[in-house]
Order: structure tokens, then C-alpha cells, then sequence
């Protein structure tokens, strides 16, 4: 470690942020079983009995057989199999790390263009300001889930089944990236307007800085926490909405599975008894998104940002 | 009054302009007119010809200018699925989801406020805390996991044998734990009244109350959480406020204090934000129509989208925007009327 | 009742703010009394404690504040240790209040009428109507124009001035003992403060109520109150009859503050200032709060806080002051 990064990892200790996490329960609790979720969601392939995009690894003869504790459980399969024989426990972690790609994809996406959005927005006021900030009062009352469903339906109807599920991956990242961004977008708008006043943006005019080195280099890092906050919180979000259009058919299809897609295509065995192939991964992203919006409740209890309301 | 109907309206219009654009880009974009109209077997001299009768080599304006015109009386094409007219399949289908979105309104409001200003007027009793903790796991679970779980437990039932048969408690718990199910999850019932129009109620029979049962509290359950945070919230900041100090400096009390005083201010800015969240719902029944094949718009909707029904898609499109843009108009208008410090009039304040 | 029992009387008054780390003492050992019809002022700078004083007389203040000890005695009977529900019956009824900022106070989204019509009803079995004709009646002393059409209005559609007079009325609507105006004209325009100021002076009078006039305004405090309180840092440093003080006040801060009024320096003249400002409730200083700004500070002053003497008709807690007077003492025996 170099001194730089040392003195950054002491000034970090004494801060605030550090302080209020050490006293924390939940939120210690909340991010060491996220952390424990994204590096068995990272290495998968490491941890995972079987590789469940391989089909030749898949018997079918195994199918639907339940978790162990239940009678006709075949200890090889920890959490029982799916429909086609897949290992739950394998199919489990790679539709996590397909769940948590897409949701981080999806936030930096949004962050880029809310932040882009907002700051023009909130910098240049006027026009540009009323046009972008109608857009996302529109956007946000047809709510984002709206906006997600019918942009991926429209995918899906111009680029064909077979061609989405290829590319299901990058379009759900753009969907819900685009679906998202005004959440962002204001907040960071809001905090624009409040750093426009201060003094030091109009040191920087004087002194004769161009425009957009004032937006990023000066106005933007002091909008940075509640774009921190914000960011979080979209991320729960995001996988969320990466679930409902995976449980939609909208989203990643049964062969690339994510934690949404699980769900549905166990939702079709429930009437027959085999509640594990849906609850199971249901219970998971759960689990994965509350520890985030814990998270995300702690953060913003501590950083205080001023957030956009309403 | 009138110039602040007049700006609402005009915006109302604007945005259903930009939905309108929108939907038709969607149906000039994927919808070929023409396929489903000849099939393969024409010529191409015949096709140009139909393509030129049809107008469909008219510059893209004229083309939206004629669509607009048709959607404004009324008609948006026939739906390739049914063979009708899309409006008249909607119509259709619209009682089913507007049924389920009043039923999950009902739990909604006959639970968020009680609960909401519980938790705001003791915060450090144990259950508003238990209270604001369901709360955020809720906010956490997705409305179709909601949806799969209750069928679980209500409907297919589930048995518990986790504690052993032999003993009595162990008899007791298994007892406690495990469900019979049985209640409904596909479908309205049989047992529907009719209403007016295309209206068939499920409100009015035991059956068909039975199946409104599990699709309404999944609905609700998304809404719940976020509409008792807002509550708690805003009544909180409220009971902050000088105004409070001074009703009890004046000795009323608490109960006057909290349900007239306090509750009025705080349910201002709920009802702004509650009317978007109806809006939002509609989102949500695509969702729980799905779980519980509830044959409403949004079920109609994903089945349209399966099928390539392009124009029952656009349809769906411009209703549903209508309603947005309806409910959020009207939902302005009560705000003014109901809060004095917003004018109405074009007086000054 | 007997004559001797003052109407208010404070004893000892402690009140402290539960917060993480402890308690913070934000009045500390406040004693007063408060006869029928009299008019007190209660002065110092802001954070000195007067507002926590006013609201703490009608155990109002906002958590985490509560009161840690003394006695409020009201006719002999202690505010301080009564339920809820028997301070509700005096609160508004026999000690009103008026707070500082008409725009705050009154509650936006009922009318006027409701918020007037409501504050008799919690105290008196009358119909609507009885009480609709109390309010109008005391909407008329506080000379408000039009009253009728006011009752059905919405604070928002009346002026700054206006809804104030409006508070003045409803602290008269029950026939009060006391009114207790915490910073009544604060927030108020320059021009309208005089008016009210002088208005309230009036309805105390004509009715006989007593007074207790939280303000920063020393001219205000000199103009209307017989008797006057000097706060510093949650205590009383000075109190006494308001034109002895004025006239000669014996603490150096009363000094310091009748010093910094404007009419008492020449035209053109710098105005005096006290040096330094107040402690924050978090370090108060040990000893006299006010050592750290005082020009005869001396080490007995930062060790020890100085007990209440007398000078005149006035009680005074400074060292300096006792020294004095000790000396005065000492001299008289000399020469007598």
C-alpha cells in the first residue's frame, strides 16, 4: 500500500461514515451478508456444483427432486433440482450474478445519464431545464415499471424471441437504464441549484473556467453523497425491476437464468407441490434486496442528504 | 378556477400528444398492416397499390395526423387476436383490473392511515417498530413473490412436519403451522353480477369476493409499506410544527390534536403522492393479473405482447395513458380543493 | 384567596434536554412570581433561555426537553407535577399564550372561526353559535375590521399583523389569568410592532390580566412592564422593579445591554458592544456564566457561581455587585 491510499484508509477511519457503521447493528449485518452474496455470486463457477448452462451436465431424470430434510431428497442437490433437472444451488448463484450485473449495470447507466441530465438541468435552468424535467414527470408518473414493460415489450417484438434472449442481458440494462435515470436525475438537479448559489461556483465563472469544467469539476463532487444514497437504493430497485420483467417473459430467458426468470419458470410446478424451485430463489432475492435497502435506509440516515421529495 | 383547469388541461393534453406519438412510432415501427391484411399470395403491383390506398406512402405527419384523428373518435384498429375493435376488447377487460385496483385501494387506505399515524404519534412504542420493520421487508419483496407466496400458504396449502407427530406440542405446532389452502387463485369465479355495459362484478357474491380475496392483498402489499413510511413520515414533521405547540398551548385535546390538527396537513401531500401511486398500480396489476390469471388490461396486455397484437399493444398504450394523465389531473383538482392555501381562482394569494 | 400568594409563583425551576451524551441544562434554578395584573418582562439575548422559560410555565417544552426540578405554582397548586389532563384545563383557560410567528401559529388548513370556536369548546360546555359570538366579540377588541367575514377565512388570506391580532384574541377568548407573549412582534413589520405592542398593553390592561412579555427588546420591556427578569445562559442574573434597572442596573451584562441601545449613545457615535457572545448550553463555563465577557471578572467570579443580594428593590447575582455593597456597608458602620 502506498502512503496516499494509507492516509486515505486512516482519514476514513476516523470519519463519521465508519464511526456511525461500528455502531450500527443492522448495518454491519446487512453488508456482510451482501458481501458474502456478491462473492458467492462472483465466483459461482468456483462454488457451484454444476454449471447449469451446460447442458450436457443436465439429466432429466433428476427433475424436481426437493431440497434435503425432505423425503426423496438426493443429497447431490443441496436445494433440491428444477424442472429440468438443474441443481437450485447452481442455478441460485448464477442468477444472482446475472441479477446483481444487470441491477449494477443498470444504476451506473442511470447515474451516467441522470447525472448528465441533471446537471445540464440544473445548470443551464431556463428551457433545457422545463423540457428534461417534464420528461421525467412524465416518466415517473407513468411510474418506471411502466416505462420498463413497454420498452421491452416493444424490444421484444422488433428484435424476435430468439434474438432477445441473446442480447437479454445488455437490453435489460438499457431498459431499466434508461427506464430509471429521473430519479437520479432530480436529486441531482436539486442539488444543483442549491451548490449554484454558493459562492465558490461564481469564483470559478470569474475566474474564467469554461462551463462544463465548472459542472464536473466543481459543482458535481458536492453532489456526490446524495447520488450515493440515491444509487443504492436504484440498486434494489433495479433488480427488482429486473425480476418482474424476467417473471414477465420480458427478461432473461430459462437457459441464462437470473433470479427472476428462476422464480417464473418455478411458478409453473407450484400447483404440483415443488414449492422449492420458486420460494427458494424468491427467498434469495429477498434476502438480496433488503440487506441493499437497509443498507441504502442506513446511508441516508448518516449522509442526510438533501433528497428530492415527492 | 378557470385558468388553473385551463393549465392542467393543456398540460394534460400536451402529454397525452407525446403518448399518442409515441404509440403510433410503436405501430408504424413493428405494425405492417398490409401482412395481416393479404398475406403472402399478392403481387407487389397489388400491394403498392393497396399501400397507396391505404395511405401508408403519405409522409409520416399526414400518417399521424389520420391516426390521431381516428383515436380521438374512438377508434384505435382492430385487434388482430380477437377480430374486434381494440377499444371495445379493452372494454372488455377494464372491470376485472379496475375491480382489483379498487379492492387493493380499500386495504390500502383502511390500513396505511391508522397504521401511519400510530407510528408517528408513538415512534418509540414496540410495535410501530415492529410495524416500520414489516414495512421495509416489504418494500424488499416483489409483488408477484408476494402474490406466489400467498397461494402457497392460502391456496395450495402447506404441511408442517418439522416437530415430532409423537409429542403433543409437537402435534400442536405442526397444527399451527401448517394451512389448509383452498382459497381461489386463478380467475374471477363463475359467480359474477352484472353491472352496466361491460361490467361484470365479482363485489356482489361470496365466490366471486373469495377471488378478489388474494389478487387485491398482493396489490396492496407493494403500496402498504411505502404509503405507511410516507404517513409516518409527513405526520411526524407535522407534529413538529409550531401550529401543534399552539393547539395544545390552547388545551385541546390530543385526540383533536392529532386527528384534526395534525391529520389534515399531513394527508395534503399524501393525497399528491397517493393519486401517482394509483397510476403506478395499474404497472403492478400486470404483474398480479399474470400470477393469478385474472383476465384483466394488464393480463391482455402481456398475452397481446406474446401474441404480436400490435394494435391491441398500441391501444393498451394510449388507454392506459389516458388514465395516468386522468387520474393525475383530478387528483391536482382535489389537492386545490382541498387545501385553502392553494387558489383556485386567478386572485392573488 | 388570600393577598399575600402571588398569582405565579416559580420556584427553583430546573429544566434540562435529554440528549445523547447526557443532559444539557438549559435553565438552571429559575425563581419568579407573578402577582395579579402585573406585567413582567423576561429579557436576554437569544439562547439565553426566555422562550424555554416561557414554555416551560405551561409544561410545553418540545422533547427532548423536560423539567428536571422546582415548582411552578399556580394559586398555590404546582403546574409541574400535574397530569396532562388537569394542565389542559389551564392551559388556554386560566394562562394563554402568544407565540412568536403569526405565520406559524395558526394551523393553515382550518379557518379562523374553527380554530377560535374550538379553543372555547375545550373548556366550556356552549353551543357553536355561543361560541362563534365570544370570538366575534373578541375579534372586535383586538379591532379587527370586518370580523364576521374573518371567521370564515383561512389564515393565509390575512397579513402578518392581522393574524396576530387574531392570536392576541384567542389568548382572550377564555378570560385568562395570564398571558404569557413570547416574542409577540418579532416577526412582525417595524411599523405594525408598535400597534400590537401597544394594543396588548391595553386589553391587559382593561381586562386585568398579568402579563409576562418574553422579549430582547429592552425599550418595549421599559415601556410596558412594572417589574423585569435579566437571563443569562439559563439563569436570572437580575430582576427588579423595570424602572430601577433601567434607571441603574447593577449587573455589568443589564450594563452592557442598556449600553448597546441606540438612543443612549450620541448621533453618529459607534454603539457600545459586549464582547464575545453567549455560551452555548454545551460549554457553559464554570462559575458566572458570564466571567469570559465581563470587564471586572476575577477569580472568584470563574469558580463559583454568585448567589442573589439586594440592592434597592432589585436582586442581583454578581460578585462584583455584593462586593460593593459590602463595602458600602462596611463604610456606613465606619461613619456611623
Amino acid at each position: 500500500m502506498t502512503t496516499a491510499t494509507l492516509s486515505r484508509w486512516n482519514r476514513f477511519r476516523e470519519s463519521f461514515l465508519w464511526y456511525s457503521f461500528k455502531r450500527d447493528k443492522v448495518a454491519i449485518a446487512s453488508f456482510i451478508v451482501l458481501l458474502l452474496m456478491v462473492f458467492a455470486a462472483v465466483f459461482a463457477p468456483l462454488f457451484a456444483p454444476t454449471n447449469p448452462y451446460d447442458l450436457a451436465q443436465i439429466d432429466i431424470m433428476n427433475s424436481e427432486l426437493p431440497p434435503v430434510g425432505m423425503s426423496g431428497a438426493d443429497p447431490a442437490f443441496p436445494l433440491g433440482t428444477d424442472a429440468q433437472g438443474r441443481d437450485m444451488l447452481s442455478t441460485i448463484l448464477y442468477g444472482t450474478r446475472v441479477s446483481l450485473l444487470i441491477g449494477f449495470g443498470a444504476v451506473v447507466l442511470q447515474a451516467a445519464l441522470g447525472i448528465l441530465f441533471g446537471l445540464l438541468a440544473g445548470y443551464m435552468g431556463g428551457k433545457v431545464d422545463s423540457i428534461l424535467m417534464r420528461i421525467a414527470d412524465v416518466q415517473l408518473s407513468f411510474s418506471t415499471l411502466m416505462v420498463a414493460i413497454i420498452v421491452g415489450a416493444v424490444f421484444k417484438a422488433s428484435f424476435g424471441n430468439l434474438m432477445f434472449g441473446e442480447i437479454a442481458i445488455y437490453m435489460l440494462i438499457f431498459i431499466i437504464g434508461v427506464a430509471e435515470w429521473p430519479q437520479i436525475a432530480r436529486t441531482v438537479r436539486a442539488s444543483v441549484l442549491a451548490e449554484k448559489k454558493k459562492e465558490y461556483v461564481d469564483a470559478a465563472k470569474v475566474m474564467g473556467f469554461r462551463t462544463n469544467r465548472i459542472m464536473f469539476r466543481h459543482i458535481l463532487p458536492n453532489t456526490l453523497s446524495p447520488i450515493f444514497v440515491i444509487a443504492t437504493v436504484q440498486i434494489a430497485n433495479a433488480i427488482i425491476s429486473e425480476a418482474a420483467l424476467s417473471f414477465l417473459g420480458l427478461g432473461m430467458p430459462e437457459t441464462q437464468p437470473s433470479l427472476g426468470s428462476l422464480i417464473k419458470s418455478g411458478f409453473d410446478y407450484i400447483q404440483s407441490g415443488s414449492w422449492w424451485i420458486t420460494l427458494i430463489p424468491g427467498l434469495v432475492l429477498v434476502v438480496l434486496v433488503l440487506v441493499i435497502n437497509l443498507l441504502g435506509d442506513w446511508l441516508r440516515d448518516v449522509m442526510n442528504p438533501r433528497l428530492y421529495k415527492g | 378556477m378557470l385558468a388553473f383547469l385551463v393549465q392542467r388541461i393543456s398540460q394534460a393534453v400536451l402529454v397525452m400528444f407525446v403518448i399518442s406519438v409515441i404509440a403510433f412510432a410503436i405501430q408504424d415501427g413493428l405494425g405492417d398492416p398490409l401482412q395481416e391484411m393479404v398475406g403472402m399470395s399478392v403481387s407487389m403491383e397489388e400491394r403498392e397499390a393497396l399501400r397507396e390506398e391505404l395511405g401508408l406512402n403519405d409522409s409520416m405527419v399526414v400518417q399521424y395526423l389520420r391516426f390521431a384523428g381516428k383515436a380521438i373518435q374512438g377508434d384505435l384498429g382492430n385487434s388482430y387476436f380477437y377480430g374486434k375493435p381494440t377499444l371495445t376488447v379493452i372494454a372488455e377487460h377494464l372491470p376485472a383490473t379496475l375491480e382489483l385496483v379498487i379492492g387493493a385501494s380499500l386495504i390500502i387506505m383502511l390500513l396505511s392511515v391508522p397504521i401511519g399515524v400510530y407510528a408517528a404519534i408513538r415512534p418509540q412504542a414496540w410495535l410501530a417498530k415492529f410495524f416500520m420493520g414489516v414495512s421495509t421487508v416489504g418494500i424488499s419483496i416483489p409483488v408477484f413473490l408476494t402474490a406466489i407466496v400467498l397461494i402457497q400458504i392460502y391456496s395450495i396449502g402447506i404441511t408442517v412436519e418439522w416437530f415430532p407427530a409423537d409429542t403433543g406440542w409437537g402435534q400442536w405446532l405442526n397444527g399451527a403451522l401448517s394451512t389448509d389452502g383452498g382459497m381461489p387463485s386463478y380467475g374471477r369465479g363463475d359467480d359474477l353480477t352484472h353491472l352496466f355495459g361491460t361490467w361484470n362484478s365479482g363485489f356482489f357474491s361470496e365466490l366471486g369476493l373469495m377471488h378478489l380475496v388474494l389478487p387485491c392483498v398482493s396489490l396492496a402489499s407493494i403500496m402498504l409499506p411505502l404509503f405507511i413510511r410516507l404517513i409516518r413520515a409527513e405526520m411526524m414533521e407535522v407534529l413538529q410544527s409550531d401550529y401543534i405547540r399552539y393547539a395544545r398551548a390552547k388545551g385541546l385535546s390530543s385526540a383533536r390534536i392529532n386527528f384534526l390538527h395534525a391529520l389534515k396537513n399531513t394527508m395534503l401531500p399524501v393525497i399528491t403522492v397517493g393519486g401517482v401511486q394509483v397510476g403506478v398500480m395499474v404497472a403492478y396489476t400486470i404483474l398480479t393479473e399474470t400470477v393469478f390469471q385474472w383476465p384483466g388490461v394488464g393480463l391482455m396486455f402481456l398475452e397481446a405482447i406474446t401474441r404480436s397484437d400490435i394494435p391491441l399493444i398500441v391501444a393498451y398504450l394510449m388507454v392506459v395513458g389516458l388514465i395516468f394523465v386522468i387520474t393525475n389531473t383530478l387528483v391536482d383538482l382535489v389537492y386545490g380543493l382541498v387545501n385553502p392555501t392553494v387558489k383556485l381562482t386567478g386572485k392573488k394569494a | 384567596m388570600k393577598n399575600d400568594t402571588p398569582l405565579l409563583e416559580v420556584k427553583n425551576l430546573d429544566v434540562r434536554f435529554a440528549v445523547r451524551g447526557g443532559d444539557l441544562t438549559a435553565l438552571r434554578g429559575i425563581s419568579f412570581s407573578l402577582d395579579k395584573g402585573e406585567r413582567l418582562g423576561l429579557v436576554g439575548e437569544s439562547g439565553a433561555g426566555k422562550s424555554v422559560a416561557a414554555f416551560s410555565i405551561l409544561n410545553l417544552i418540545a422533547r427532548p426537553g423536560y423539567i428536571a426540578g422546582g415548582q411552578i405554582l399556580l394559586e398555590g397548586k404546582d403546574l409541574a407535577a400535574m397530569s396532562e389532563r388537569e394542565l389542559r384545563k389551564i392551559r388556554g383557560n386560566r394562562i394563554a399564550m402568544i407565540f412568536q410567528d403569526p405565520m406559524m401559529t395558526l394551523n393553515p388548513v382550518l379557518t379562523i372561526g374553527t380554530q377560535m370556536v374550538e379553543a372555547i369548546k375545550a373548556h366550556r360546555r356552549i353551543s357553536t353559535k355561543a361560541a362563534r359570538d365570544i370570538a366575534l366579540d373578541k375579534l372586535r377588541k383586538v379591532q379587527i375590521p370586518s370580523p364576521e367575514k374573518r371567521l370564515d377565512q383561512y389564515p393565509h388570506e390575512l397579513s402578518g399583523g392581522m393574524r396576530q391580532r387574531v392570536i392576541i384574541a384567542i389568548a382572550l377568548l377564555l378570560d385568562p389569568e395570564i398571558i404569557v407573549a413570547d416574542e409577540p412582534t418579532t416577526a412582525l413589520d417595524v411599523t405594525i410592532q408598535a400597534e400590537i405592542m401597544a394594543l396588548l398593553l391595553d386589553l391587559c390592561e382593561q381586562e386585568n390580566v398579568a402579563l409576562m412579555l418574553i422579549t430582547h427588546d429592552l425599550g418595549v420591556v421599559s415601556q410596558v412592564t412594572q417589574r423585569m427578569l435579566v437571563m443569562y445562559s439559563g439563569r436570572i442574573i437580575e430582576q427588579g422593579p423595570t424602572r430601577e434597572i433601567i434607571n441603574d442596573a447593577q449587573h455589568p451584562y443589564t450594563q452592557g445591554l442598556i449600553n448597546a441601545l441606540p438612543q443612549m449613545g450620541e448621533p453618529g457615535a459607534r454603539l457600545f458592544q459586549i464582547p464575545g457572545s453567549m455560551p452555548s448550553l454545551k460549554n457553559v463555563p464554570t462559575g458566572c456564566p458570564f466571567h469570559p465577557r465581563c470587564d471586572f471578572a476575577t477569580d472568584q467570579c470563574r469558580q463559583a457561581m454568585p448567589d442573589y443580594v439586594r440592592s434597592g428593590n432589585v436582586d442581583v447575582a454578581c460578585y462584583e455587585v455584593s462586593n460593593l455593597i459590602e463595602q458600602e456597608k462596611r463604610m456606613q458602620e465606619a461613619g456611623s
